[in-house]
């Protein structure tokens, strides 16, 4: 599978087609894979694909990085929940489907984290989007390398994640507000998880804006609760459940659990999935005369 | 002189800090991690870690704390000063990697202006490191001038034995009078005894500090398309920076509502993309490749030029912690090339 | 414990209007002993607070020799001086201060001194100006260069007039080319051509410059190539800053953190320093 991407990376690479191949790689150690940026043929023999390529290489393709926007048009090398953010970002306006080149990688599940792995992949390594994965065949493409999965994923979403919303709509409200105030208060206000997701392509993010300030920038319970609650709020309908958020975060935020949460919210309000189609926009940003509330008529 | 210490007389100590209304401070599990948190007794600490999450620098430089209160009446301003809310502080179980850093720290914070929220904290800590027994991939001390034995920092610095002790050695005044306080936890004894064999991380070979650090006096490095190439990855997340014990910028704002508020001082981070914005909408650091120039600079040529100390203590944090795998020992490494 | 962070409290006396977004104050610090014993040198900063909404840097624009008060020139940009803004005489204001270097004066006697500013550059260079008219006789031919975008930005309006009645001060003023009004009575053109027109005698001069960034360099090197020397050279270097005294890791141009060893430089300590500001 690796040597038909090279393949192709190169090919796109001596062809002009592309200036720059987004992939992974190895680190020194070869024991934990990183971001890569191709931009010569000889090079493309670095480009690996196996279980331990957890990073959403999406947010590559944003705004936030000038310097890989000037090295010309990109190639990525992304897993089908990865392609959902590059839906998410054509659908926003922020990418014309034609400016990138999508080399779909055929996956079946990565690592939660790299610091799991052992040398295998089994169930238990594997984060929640993985168990109810439906595009593990990438759903838009430019070329698929790999072969096709016969993975279905089960009728009712399972995993850790869809364990935790139960337990923790089970809960009374004080027992909602204790789980997540105790979870917020880890928060150390690295923006990890902003800067880590691809749909998080602000320039000035809403707490960087100080007139008025918003968002309390100290690391209090408060300060943490208003930044962590707003970003919440900020991906609805929009979050694709890629877990690079939670992955991110040195603290072990539960992230997943509230984005999924409100991912299952808005299905039920709109039957909406963000990252399928990319010509269909997200509910929280369009307006239609069927819209059922009356306050915005 | 050295004495030992059994692991299960640490809860003696737990309690003599209490009864003197201090606090002991260990590495304590919190779900699947381990944080540097206050314990109230021995079995809450996590012997078995290999670093916390968190670098201890929190208990002198917290992540916020107030430094004044303010008062709007009418006209005037109602202006309070705020003493630091520290106490006689024990952190036991410092690696002695981290422990070199607060030297670093408290350069920083007494050159010329002494910041008196630091140096109060500071005097009431009193640090108990423990040399290393294991350690992982990420651990680079002995690249970085350091060992699992370096005692720099410490004011007891422990060495772990085969029959579930420590070998204490007052390494300070402080640590001394702390055991001489504690003689019901730091015995006599043979020192020599079945001390445990100590991991040290293997230096990575193509690392030269020496090179690193003349290649940084020369100003030539500074427009390399190296430091894009190798950095591009970077996300401009402030995590490296948060977890890092040498780590020191800050920020200071101001909370509160029109009537009354606080003046705080809060960590930030340089690679922050609007951390050097001017109002004027002029940036000195535009490019995230400049933001992390700026911390490798600071780490092996700001400290150890102007204040004559460790800039990066090999502790593994910020290559543990990176969403994308940005490994400071990569680009050491690069930079160690002529 | 000394609590490096805390402001002294600051009363405004007076408010001036100096040009659209622009305002000066006048401060009296409330603190008598304080007030007394308070002593800068021009070229040196402070931390101004408005309080609720945080501390911002500018430089002391009045001169050391005036004592009993501070002045302060400040433009509307951001969270703290739109806050400073909407204050009224009889308000209160924090000050820090004052930190960083200075401009050598004292060095000074007896050589010539061309003062080059543009836009909101000029208050630092008020503050040496007006320490070196209180004290002209130290000093010799003394010309000023002052440039804004157009006649209703130049700041300190008044100030400039009396510069220009004065015998033993020349002033050359200009404004962009293109921002000019009918009734404006100084030259058009930019900074570095007005001092190249001016053609100031290098010999044994001294030379004060501040402004945006471009203007400094074309006029560092107007300088040089009309004979001055780089030694002799001294601007002052803004960068943003959080707590003034070397610790909060902000404004360092490279290994310089320019709140301890500067503001002020001169052009061959800045020809040295990595070119990041």
């Amino acid at each position: 599978m690796e040597d038909a991407l090279r393949k192709k990376a190169k090919e796109l690479l001596e062809k002009g087609e592309v200036r720059v191949v987004i992939g992974f790689g190895w680190n020194r150690a070869r024991s934990r894979t990183t971001p890569v940026f191709i931009t010569r043929p000889e090079d493309t023999d670095r480009l690996v694909f196996n279980p331990l390529c957890v990073n959403n290489l999406s947010v590559y393709l944003t705004r936030k990085f000038k310097d890989i926007q000037a090295l010309g048009r990109p190639a990525i090398v992304a897993k089908g929940c990865d392609i959902k953010n590059i839906v998410v970002l054509i659908a926003e306006a922020q990418l014309k489907r034609e400016d990138v080149f999508i080399i779909g990688v055929a996956c079946n599940g990565v690592v939660y984290k790299q610091e799991v792995w052992a040398g295998g992949l089994r169930p238990g390594l594997m984060p929640t989007k993985c168990h109810n994965c439906d595009v593990r065949d990438p759903h838009v493409a430019d070329a698929v390398i790999g072969d096709t999965s016969d993975f279905r994923p089960p009728e009712n979403p399972t995993g850790f994640v869809f364990d935790r919303i139960r337990d923790i709509d089970s809960r009374d409200s004080a027992g909602k507000w204790g789980f997540w105030i105790t979870e917020f208060s880890k928060c150390i206000k690295c923006y990890a998880c902003r800067q880590v997701c691809s749909l998080c392509y602000c320039e000035r993010c809403i707490t960087e804006k100080n007139m008025p300030q918003w968002i309390e920038t100290s690391a209090h319970p408060r300060g943490n609760l208003s930044w962590n609650l707003t970003r919440a709020m900020h991906l609805v309908g929009r979050c694709t459940f890629c877990g690079e958020c939670e992955r991110a975060c040195p603290v072990n935020i539960p992230l997943n659990v509230i984005n999924q949460k409100l991912a299952l919210v808005v299905k039920d309000s709109f039957g909406y999935r963000s990252g399928y189609d990319e010509k269909e926009h997200p509910p929280m940003i369009v307006f239609s005369p069927e819209d059922k509330e009356n306050f915005i008529k | 002189m050295a004495k030992a210490i059994k692991k299960g007389d640490i809860e003696r100590l737990i309690e003599a800090t209490a009864k003197n209304n201090g606090r002991f401070v260990a590495p304590k599990k919190a779900g699947t991690q381990v944080f540097y948190n206050e314990v109230g007794s021995l079995s809450e600490i996590c012997f078995d870690h290999i670093l916390p999450e968190n670098s201890y620098k929190e208990y002198v430089f917290p992540q916020t704390e107030v430094v004044a209160e303010f008062k709007v009446r009418r006209q005037d301003i109602e202006l309070k000063g705020v003493q630091p809310d520290s106490r006689d502080t024990i952190i036991f179980g410092v690696r002695p990697c981290e422990a070199a850093a607060l030297g670093s720290l408290n350069a920083v914070f007494t050159w010329d202006y002494v910041d008196g929220f630091f140096t109060k904290r500071r005097r009431d800590l009193t640090v108990i490191s423990i040399a290393c027994t294991r350690g992982d991939n990420e651990c680079f001390c002995t690249t970085v001038g350091l060992s699992p034995e370096s005692r720099a920092g410490s004011d007891i610095f422990l060495r772990e034995t085969e029959d579930n002790a420590y070998i204490a050695e007052p390494q300070t005044e402080k640590g001394s009078l702390l055991m001489a306080r504690n003689p019901g936890a730091f015995k006599d004894a043979d020192t020599e005894r079945n001390v445990k064999k100590l991991f040290f991380p293997e230096k990575i070979d193509g690392i030269d500090i020496e090179g690193i650090s003349n290649r940084l006096k020369e100003k030539s490095h500074y427009n390399e398309a190296l430091w894009a190439e190798l950095t591009r990855k970077c996300i401009g997340c402030g995590a490296c920076t948060y977890v890092c014990p040498t780590c020191h910028c800050f920020d200071i704002i101001d909370e509160g509502t029109a009537y009354e508020g606080e003046r705080r001082k809060n960590w930030d981070s340089c690679q922050f993309d609007h951390f050097t914005l001017h109002a004027s909408g002029h940036n000195p650091r535009d490019a995230q490749y400049k933001r992390w120039r700026n911390r490798f600079m600071c780490k092996f040529n700001f400290y150890p030029e102007k204040f004559a100390s460790k800039g990066c203590v090999g502790c593994g944090r910020c290559i543990r912690v990176c969403p994308v795998r940005l490994d400071i020992t990569e680009v050491m490494e690069a930079f160690s090339k002529d | 414990m000394d609590n490096i962070y805390l402001p002294h409290l600051a009363t405004i006396e007076d408010i001036y209007e100096e040009a659209p977004d622009v305002r000066s104050f006048r401060l009296i610090f409330k603190d008598e002993k304080f007030r007394d014993s308070f002593e800068f040198k021009a070229g040196q900063f402070g931390l101004y607070s408005a309080f609720g909404l945080g501390e911002s840097t500018f430089c002391i624009a009045s001169p050391p020799t005036r004592k009993g008060y501070i002045q302060c020139t400040f433009r509307t940009a951001g969270r703290v001086t739109t806050g400073l803004a909407g204050l009224s005489i009889g308000d209160t204001v924090g000050f820090r201060g004052p930190y960083g270097n200075f401009f050598p004066v004292d060095e000074w006697k007896g050589r010539d001194i061309v003062f080059v500013a543009g836009g909101i550059g000029l208050p630092p260079v008020r503050s040496v100006i007006w320490n070196c008219l209180d004290r002209r006789g130290d000093f010799g031919n003394i010309t000023i260069v002052y440039g804004a975008k157009t006649p209703e930005d130049v700041i300190y309006k008044n100030e400039l007039k009396h510069w220009e009645e004065r015998s033993d001060v020349r002033v050359i003023k200009t404004v962009d080319p293109g921002g000019e009004t009918p009734e404006w009575d100084g030259k058009v053109g930019l900074v570095p051509n007005a001092l190249k027109e001016a053609a100031p005698c290098s010999k044994n001069a001294v030379s004060v410059i501040c402004g945006p960034p471009i203007m400094i360099k074309f006029t560092l090197m107007a300088l040089s190539e009309a004979g001055f020397k780089d030694e002799a050279a001294y601007t002052t270097l803004e960068n943003k800053m959080k707590c003034g005294v070397g610790k909060c890791g902000r404004c360092n141009v490279g290994d310089v953190y320019i709140c301890k060893e500067g503001p002020v430089y001169t052009a061959a300590e800045i020809k040295k320093m990595y070119n990041d500001f």
